[in-house]
């Protein structure tokens, strides 16, 4: 007796994979709370920021002063213009402004997405979704296309945020040296650079599988080498040409490195 | 051509050999009941079978094909140890997840049909970590059964049911069978099992040491005469002038002659020497009595 069994082809696998990572992702109560976190955070920073403008603060052992540099503009918490980062970097300075910025998003994104991928190995359902599922490049593509949404729409609430911080902290909106074309390119290097960091983080996910704990610490160790790159790469006065370099090299990037986590589920066992 | 075929199928985790050239044929259609001890190999058989994790040597075939292919591992439905469902989810939505993962048609609908197979309609808007352990079994169940599956594989789905919980899963293993479906169902209640298998295999250190039919089983499985008297002892001792085979069960309330004619004869030969019988009946032993005495023999050679 011939069983015949229905073609179970990689377009097939790979939709039925992404409807199900949608549906879980937009489902997760942590989604919302990472938008809010996203949308809350650069108010927050703009806001305390601008208030704590130019304090001093002293340190009762040395008698040294330490003058609370703000924001000048709301752009600072997107990003600096080339020129603005190397005069900072002669300076030898570390403000505020060059750390608490979009770029921190990348570390929350980490978090997302070892909860989102750990959740399908410490709950069991790896089992159901790969016992049908003998191929696991579908999984890979499924997870990184998804979290790559998913860090998208957290950068973008950022960016929102920043808007309403910049607006409620009374910040000047004024783009200097800068076209409003230069910072979409900005942001959307960003977005295109967000691959590359998904990829680490799926890749890290797939090695922890149920440890949570190992997945945040490999995606966070593993992102934090490729941290120092964002800003070089994604300046606030960017160009087509930063935005193409993102693009097809977070893209290539993320290939790579999905190859990798493909493998990585090949050769391991599941549970 | 048979629903699983495994020969020489061998895993080794490190040093230890959890299976060690194990053989099994699971035929089209039957209900396979896999049994054996703690620890003798039957969770890695059967992870093996679902590709979670890797042999180390042997040949797995599903349907006639690898078990590594794509179109035949769809078409299995599987529950090994918990069932794997989003603890924040509720019953329905793991369920609607899993029928999306199987790009199923009509999602709702197949959903219900499984929910109702398993009597937990009324469940479904449960978050599934607030289930009991016999609902989430139940679920684990519905959810093995979404689409289908030309083979069910299921590890120890009767853990945690009741009564009418175990009485449903019977019914659920014999419907589906009659549908095409095949199943091998681990358990160590023997007693549920051998109420709907067809066919049986025993593992036993990762080594298949007996595959049979239930029909070879019943007729592997000796039949006797248990009876009860007032002196256990001296009916055991008049009894044994004149049947070579007399022991006490294992709970020592009955005497089991297994080489006598009916139970007349026994009735006729203790009243002779002045014994009145109290209770009589025959019987046979039963899947898990085969499995003790077949496991005392192993441990014994």
């Amino acid at each position: 007796m011939e069983m015949k069994f229905e073609k179970n082809t990689f377009r097939k696998r790979l939709s039925s994979m992404l409807a199900v990572d949608f549906k879980r992702a937009f489902t997760m109560p942590l989604f919302y709370i990472m938008m809010a976190i996203s949308l809350v955070i650069p108010i927050l920073i703009l806001v305390m920021v601008t208030m704590m403008d130019g304090s001093v603060s002293v340190n009762p052992q040395t008698g040294v002063e330490t003058v609370m540099e703000g924001f000048d503009s709301v752009w600072q918490i997107i990003g600096t213009s080339t020129a603005d980062a190397s005069a900072a970097g002669t300076a030898g300075g570390m403000s505020i402004t060059s750390m608490c910025n979009i770029n921190m998003m990348y570390f929350a994104i980490a978090v997302f997405v070892a909860m989102f991928v750990s959740e399908d190995f410490r709950s069991g359902y790896a089992k159901n979704l790969f016992t049908v599922r003998e191929k696991k490049n579908d999984y890979v593509i499924s997870k990184i296309a998804i979290s790559f949404v998913v860090g998208a729409l957290m950068l973008i609430m950022f960016f929102i945020g920043s808007m309403i911080g910049g607006k409620v902290a009374g910040l000047p909106f004024d783009l200097g040296s800068v076209t409003a074309g230069n910072v979409v390119m900005s942001i959307l290097s960003k977005i295109f650079l967000v691959s590359i960091f998904v990829s680490i983080f799926v890749l890290a996910s797939v090695i922890a599988k149920q440890k949570l704990w190992l997945s945040i610490l490999l995606s966070l160790g593993i992102g934090m080498l490729f941290f120092t790159m964002v800003p070089i790469i994604t300046p606030l006065n960017a160009t087509i040409v930063n935005a193409l370099l993102c693009l097809i090299g977070g893209g290539m990037f993320s290939a790579g490195i999905g190859v990798g986590a493909y493998f990585v589920l090949k050769k391991t066992n599941i549970v | 051509m048979n629903a699983i075929e495994i020969k020489n199928l061998t895993k080794n985790y490190g040093e230890k050999q959890a299976l060690s050239g194990l053989n099994m044929t699971v035929p089209v259609g039957s209900i396979y009941g896999f049994i054996g001890e703690n620890g003798s190999g039957k969770s890695t058989t059967e992870k093996i079978i679902c590709g979670l994790i890797h042999k180390t040597s042997g040949d797995v075939k599903i349907y006639g094909k690898p078990h590594t292919d794509i179109d035949t591992r769809a078409s299995v439905g599987v529950l090994i140890e918990e069932p794997g469902c989003y603890k924040n989810y509720s019953v329905w939505n793991n369920l609607m997840l899993q029928a999306t993962n199987l790009r199923l048609k009509n999602k709702a609908d197949e959903v219900r049909k499984v929910l109702q197979l398993v009597r937990m309609e009324g469940a479904a808007g449960n978050k599934f970590k607030n289930c009991s352990l016999g609902m989430k079994q139940r679920i684990g169940i519905a959810m093995a059964l979404l689409g289908n599956p030309k083979l069910l594989v299921l590890d120890e789905p009767i853990n945690g049911l009741d009564a009418d919980g175990m009485r449903i899963m019977r019914e659920v293993l014999k419907d589906v069978t009659k549908n095409g479906c095949t199943v091998l169902v681990s358990s160590h209640i023997l007693g549920e099992l051998e109420k709907v298998a067809t066919h049986y295999g025993i593992i036993r250190h990762g080594k298949m040491i007996c595959e049979m039919t239930a029909e070879e089983l019943e007729n592997s499985c000796p039949t006797f005469v248990a009876l009860q008297t007032k002196d256990m002892k001296k009916t055991k001792e008049v009894l044994k002038d004149k049947f070579k085979r007399v022991e006490e069960d294992e709970q020592k309330e009955y005497l089991r002659v297994y080489d006598a004619e009916n139970p007349e004869q026994v009735v006729k030969y203790l009243y002779d020497n002045k014994i009145i019988v109290n209770e009589i009946r025959t019987d046979k032993i039963g899947l898990e009595e085969y499995y003790i005495n077949l496991m005392n023999d192993k441990e014994a050679k």
